[in-house]
């Protein structure tokens, strides 16, 4: 295979166009990157030529020649892949199973299941991409989130007998779950599937990534096409311009007070269940960045600040005063935070706005609700974070990705907070958010807040963090000043401390 | 109105077109006897029972978790307070003894539950039994009834407050029909008017993200139980009055009724959240059609394969409602 | 088993009952135990040749939707009201029927100033029967294993009899007076109570007989008593009510002997006699009517 083209793609749902007449081309051995704003078309568009939502129209050529493309199973069968954001593997079965589902499993006798074959086959896709180390025979829930990864991308790699060889290959949002070193290792893999011939695209509002590992670029806004170019032909700006629809900066705010004087969190000789060894303090005012590669000893961390976790030695002291020992505890006393996953672990999807953003301060309006001062409040709360919504009772579950994080920040700024805790705050979050959402976190630290900030994102770490802790298994390898610190450099600290 | 929000509109009002469909029915067939005043006053206070059990129900199945053991609950009350009739006790020892029952009860399910970390559904159906066991424990197996149960505490459930003053001769309002409007007042400004409502729903919006924005789930996941358990009693004491008995068994089957009457509640909810007043629709639905069906000599077993078609297929078109609005 | 003249679906489309027939209601919370679907047999049976519409109407074991259910009946002006049930604990729907002048008839409900009469087994007679049985196969002595339950009433009326048959007896001795746990239905408990006194008395002829207040313990002693090799001795066993069970095991011709059978059809066609003759306007001077029993023993046990 040479080209694939999808040509005239258009959808509309109940009469609201969400993708029209957009055409893309994809050439075998090459990245090409898929990029817009939440809402631009880019969900439709996979949907479409994965063949689960049928296109009003679409015209799909293979070197030339049409290619039926109207069910899933037909996807499958032009060799289409396609791996999601959501992890969709089954953490009780084993990696081999989990390579293997929706696959017929290899027989013996026609009834017994040959675990055997099944697990040389699953092997033998792990091996392709690199990925030796995993054992097919494990559990798939005790793998660490880049190998279920790697699993979920075997699992597409496995061709069933009579289907095409893989030729197209998509990623939607593959990073939005991963820390950086695990991100390093999909990128091996995807130059990998770009060795073998295939084509990929790869969906991403990661900026850096695109401009690190794709060689094509499509935008799209609003359901339209808007740019298509080679990406050493382009520039950041453009892009970004591009997917704005007006000039934006993805520059973030740099400091432009004093780090306070007084101490917000004075950690010493630390020690929990997953902390080792920490030893640092944060001043009011002052952004500290947490990298490390495991994501769990970041979250750990955080939350022990929360309230949430019981120290075995050492002290903590929070706020001029000791730990709290729950998060209700740490809210009342100026404690806020931002969770990691915004859907799970944040927001109550189904309900309004208002609710969403006033919970840990519904005592604030009394026993008894005060509907009309909490609509007031949370009205000001969304113009102070730029939410674009249709009212305070809109569920959350409605918003774009972006907006639904400007509600955790509503919810974190209600009452000014004297230190707040953010774990990857601009995670699948469109660019112009993005950039609100930095635009936040600098005005808050200029305010007095002090702020940690836990993140696998090294641009926005280097943009707004004063200092940086890298964690290493839950114990304290470094904290380092970020001065003078490229990407770069950091990324070498971090892999320093692995290897270390 | 686009389409979109008439048929949410639709979805959301379908269980009360439902119930109206159903009285209309009733009021076609049954022109003489069904809409009547006494006819309604009858049914209020038969489904006053269930009404308590369902509306405290409410009160955890915000939260997404769910209570079986209320129907045990509601039988050890009864049997707790008839016991201590027989030992000659006056009724408020008795009736306060037993709801302090229903709320220990309710509060060790919670502890279960919040504390333990135990299912509802494997915690309760642990508790289910042991508070059965107990209601025969104490009562010897035994229906207590008779004199050992003191009239003043038979009679609420027999008298009522005189209509006439509105134009009903010789009509009353119930009493147990008064106390589950009480509850039904109560348990709607708990949950919709306070803070502590509020918090439930967000639990049962989602539970990890109410506990890291501070709120105490443990601590609301318990007193939520222990209402609960408390209804469960208030329940159990109307049904010790109203058949001026008490018997081990006697409360069973409000359990699953109770949450029959919660679940169809909820198909009216925007985000199929359960409501108290929904869920008054839903113990209307199935206190009427056992009203009318029964006026209508239809059998009682068809009359149950009816009302159980009637809840699933109301739930299975909100669950289509909601896939696709 | 034909239920109700209407009792169908097709109910919802018809009109509610035919105005011209007379009108009852059959109202249980035990339609699932095989003695009440008896009594509403034999009730539909007579029913059918007077032509009434009957509409049986079981709670499912709510007691509490028994009163709801008579309510409901008044409200629907039907002629009478059957019950099953104890009248102590419906009586808030038994007044709304008298407020109403709806007769209600019990049939074995126990007796209730609230009901136009009641229709049963005589519990006394059917104890005196089996005990004096009991008394004359061991010829006036011997050990006694006696089977008891205190805590129901009409099974304690049943204990109180015996008791007094045998101590009528110089030469009978009540070697112990037993009551099982009766919660998985009494068989496994009475056995096990069973193997207890027989290791206690292991003696050939020091137990003549067992005297069961109804079928279950006799089944579990009868057990007791095969598995300990004891059966030729000539132990003695009764129980009370012949249920299937009893009845194979009397037919079997081993030591359970007899049991007493209540009319259970025959209760409910003369509770449909009392419904009919009240409906005429006839009052019931009897508070309760007795349907005879029949002892059952290998002779008649298989019919």
């Amino acid at each position: 295979m040479q080209t694939l083209c999808f040509q005239g793609l258009t959808k509309a749902y109940g009469g609201v166009p969400a993708l029209s007449d957009v055409t893309l081309t994809l050439s075998a051995g090459r990245v090409h990157a898929l990029m817009g704003e939440n809402g631009a078309g880019k969900s439709t568009l996979i949907k479409l030529i994965a063949g689960v939502v049928a296109a009003d129209r679409m015209t799909v050529t293979r070197d030339g020649k049409t290619l039926p493309l109207r069910t899933a199973a037909e996807a499958t069968k032009a060799g289409f892949r396609f791996i999601h954001q959501e992890l969709n593997i089954v953490p009780q079965l084993s990696v081999a199973e989990n390579v293997l589902l929706g696959h017929p499993a290899p027989r013996r006798f026609g009834m017994f299941i040959d675990w055997r074959r099944m697990q040389d086959k699953a092997a033998a896709a792990l091996a392709s991409l690199g990925a030796e180390h995993i054992d097919v025979r494990q559990q798939a829930g005790a793998l660490a989130t880049g190998d279920k990864m790697l699993t979920r991308i075997a699992s597409a790699l496995v061709a069933e007998a009579g289907a095409a060889e893989p030729c197209l290959y998509v990623f939607d949002e593959p990073t939005a779950a991963l820390t950086a070193s695990e991100s390093t290792k999909l990128f091996d893999v995807i130059a990998r599937l770009k060795a073998q011939g295939a084509a990929v695209l790869y969906v991403s509002h990661r900026m850096n990534e695109v401009l690190q590992i794709c060689d094509d670029v499509t935008v799209l806004r609003d359901g339209r096409h808007v740019l298509t170019t080679e990406i050493a032909k382009t520039t950041r700006v453009e892009i970004i311009a591009a997917m704005t629809g007006k000039p934006v900066s993805d520059a973030i705010p740099a400091r432009t007070t004093p780090v306070g004087q007084g101490v917000a969190c004075r950690v010493t000789a630390l020690d929990t269940r997953d902390l080792s060894g920490l030893n640092l303090s944060l001043a009011e005012g002052e952004i500290l960045g947490v990298a490390g590669l495991d994501e769990s000893s970041q979250t750990a961390f955080l939350r022990l600040i929360l309230g949430q976790g019981r120290i075995q030695k050492g002290g903590l002291e929070v706020l001029n005063g000791p730990a709290p020992t729950s998060p209700e505890q740490a809210w009342a006393r100026g404690i806020a935070y931002v969770p990691r996953e915004r859907r799970s672990q944040g927001l109550m999807l189904g309900m309004g706005v208002r609710p969403n953003a006033l919970f840990p301060h519904l005592v604030d309006y009394g026993l008894l609700a005060d509907k009309r001062a909490e609509v007031a409040r949370t009205r000001g709360l969304a113009d102070q974070v730029r939410l674009r919504f249709q009212g305070t009772e809109q569920p959350v579950g409605q918003l774009s990705g972006g907006n639904q994080q400007k509600v955790l920040f509503a919810r974190a700024i209600a009452k000014n907070p004297k230190l707040l805790l953010l774990e990857e705050p601009t995670r699948g979050v469109d660019v112009g958010a993005r950039a609100e959402i930095h635009g936040l976190i600098r005005a808050l630290s200029t305010q007095g807040s002090a702020v940690i900030l836990a993140s696998s994102d090294l641009v926005e770490l280097l943009g707004l963090s004063d200092r940086i802790l890298i964690l290493q298994g839950g114990r304290q390898m470094a904290v380092l000043d970020r001065q003078a610190m490229t990407p770069a450099d950091l990324l070498a600290r971090i892999y320093a401390s692995e290897a270390a | 109105m686009n389409f979109r929000s008439f048929s949410t509109a639709l979805r959301q009002w379908g269980t009360f077109l439902g119930l109206l469909a159903i009285v209309v029915f009733f009021a076609w067939r049954l022109p003489e006897t069904f809409p009547t005043a006494q006819n309604f006053l009858n049914i209020s206070q038969q489904i006053s029972m269930l009404a308590v059990a369902a509306f405290t129900m409410t009160i955890v199945m915000v939260m997404n978790d769910f209570d079986l053991s209320v129907g045990s609950t509601a039988s050890l009350a009864g049997i707790v307070a008839a016991v201590l009739f027989a030992a000659g006790q006056p009724v408020w020892v008795g009736v306060t003894a037993a709801l302090a029952v229903g709320v220990l009860g309710g509060v060790f399910n919670g502890f279960l539950v919040a504390y333990i970390g135990i299912l509802p559904f494997i915690a309760t159906l642990g508790t289910l039994t042991m508070f059965s066991g107990a209601a025969f424990m104490i009562s010897d197996g035994k229906t207590i009834f008779g004199r050992d149960i003191p009239t003043e505490f038979a009679g609420f459930a027999r008298f009522g407050i005189p209509l006439d003053a509105i134009g009903l001769e010789g009509a009353k309002l119930p009493l147990m029909t008064l106390a589950a409007v009480v509850v039904l007042l109560m348990v709607w400004l708990l949950l919709e008017q306070t803070t502590f409502g509020r918090r439930l729903y967000a639990i049962g919006g989602n539970r990890v993200a109410a506990e890291l924005a501070g709120i105490n789930t443990r601590r609301l996941r318990l007193m939520a139980f222990g209402l609960t358990g408390l209804g469960a009693a208030v329940a159990g004491l109307m049904y010790a009055s109203r058949v001026a008995s008490a018997n081990p068994t006697q409360g069973a089957g409000l359990m699953l009724d109770a949450i029959a009457a919660v679940f169809l509640g909820m198909t009216m909810g925007r985000e199929g959240e359960p409501r108290v007043l929904a869920t008054l629709v839903g113990v209307l639905i199935l206190g009427i059609l056992d009203n009318g069906l029964t006026q209508m000599n239809v059998d009682s077993y068809v009359r149950e394969i009816l009302i159980g078609a009637i809840v699933v297929s109301a739930v299975a078109i909100s669950a289509f409602g909601q896939r696709r609005g | 088993m034909k239920r109700t003249i209407l009792g169908s679906v097709a109910a919802l489309a018809l009109s509610a009952g035919a105005l011209w027939a007379e009108n009852v209601a059959v109202i249980t919370p035990y339609l699932a135990q095989p003695g009440t679907q008896a009594y509403v047999e034999g009730f539909q049976a007579q029913a059918a040749k007077s032509g009434w519409t009957v509409n049986v109407i079981d709670t499912a074991g709510d007691v509490a939707a028994v009163i709801a259910r008579i309510e409901d009946a008044v409200t629907q002006k039907v002629n009478a009201i059957v019950i099953n049930v104890d009248p102590a604990q419906v009586a808030a729907g038994l007044q709304v029927a008298k407020d109403a002048g709806i007769p209600v008839i019990g049939m074995d409900a126990g007796s209730d100033p609230l009901l136009a009469t009641n229709v049963t087994s005589n519990g006394y007679a059917m104890a005196a029967e089996t005990s004096v049985y009991v008394a004359n196969r061991i010829g006036g002595k011997g050990n006694v294993v006696m089977f008891v339950f205190d805590a129901f009433p009409p099974v304690q009326a049943r204990g109180v009899i015996a008791d007094a048959v045998f101590a009528n007896h110089p030469d009978i001795k009540v070697l112990d007076r037993v009551t099982p746990d009766v919660q998985d239905g009494g068989i496994a408990d009475s056995r096990a109570k069973m193997e207890a006194i027989l290791a206690a008395n292991p003696e050939p002829g020091s137990i003549a007989a067992v005297w069961a207040a109804w079928d279950q313990p006799a089944l579990g002693a009868l057990q007791a008593i095969e598995a300990a090799g004891r059966q030729g001795e000539g132990i003695v066993i009764t129980g009370i009510d012949a249920n299937p069970q009893a009845r194979e095991a009397i037919a079997a011709g081993g030591n359970f002997e007899a049991s007493v059978a209540q009319d259970f059809a025959g209760i409910g066609a003369a509770a449909a006699d009392a419904a009919g003759r009240v409906m005429k306007g006839e009052t019931i001077k009897e508070p309760v009517i007795y349907v005879s029993t029949v002892m059952v023993t290998a002779v008649n046990a298989a019919q």
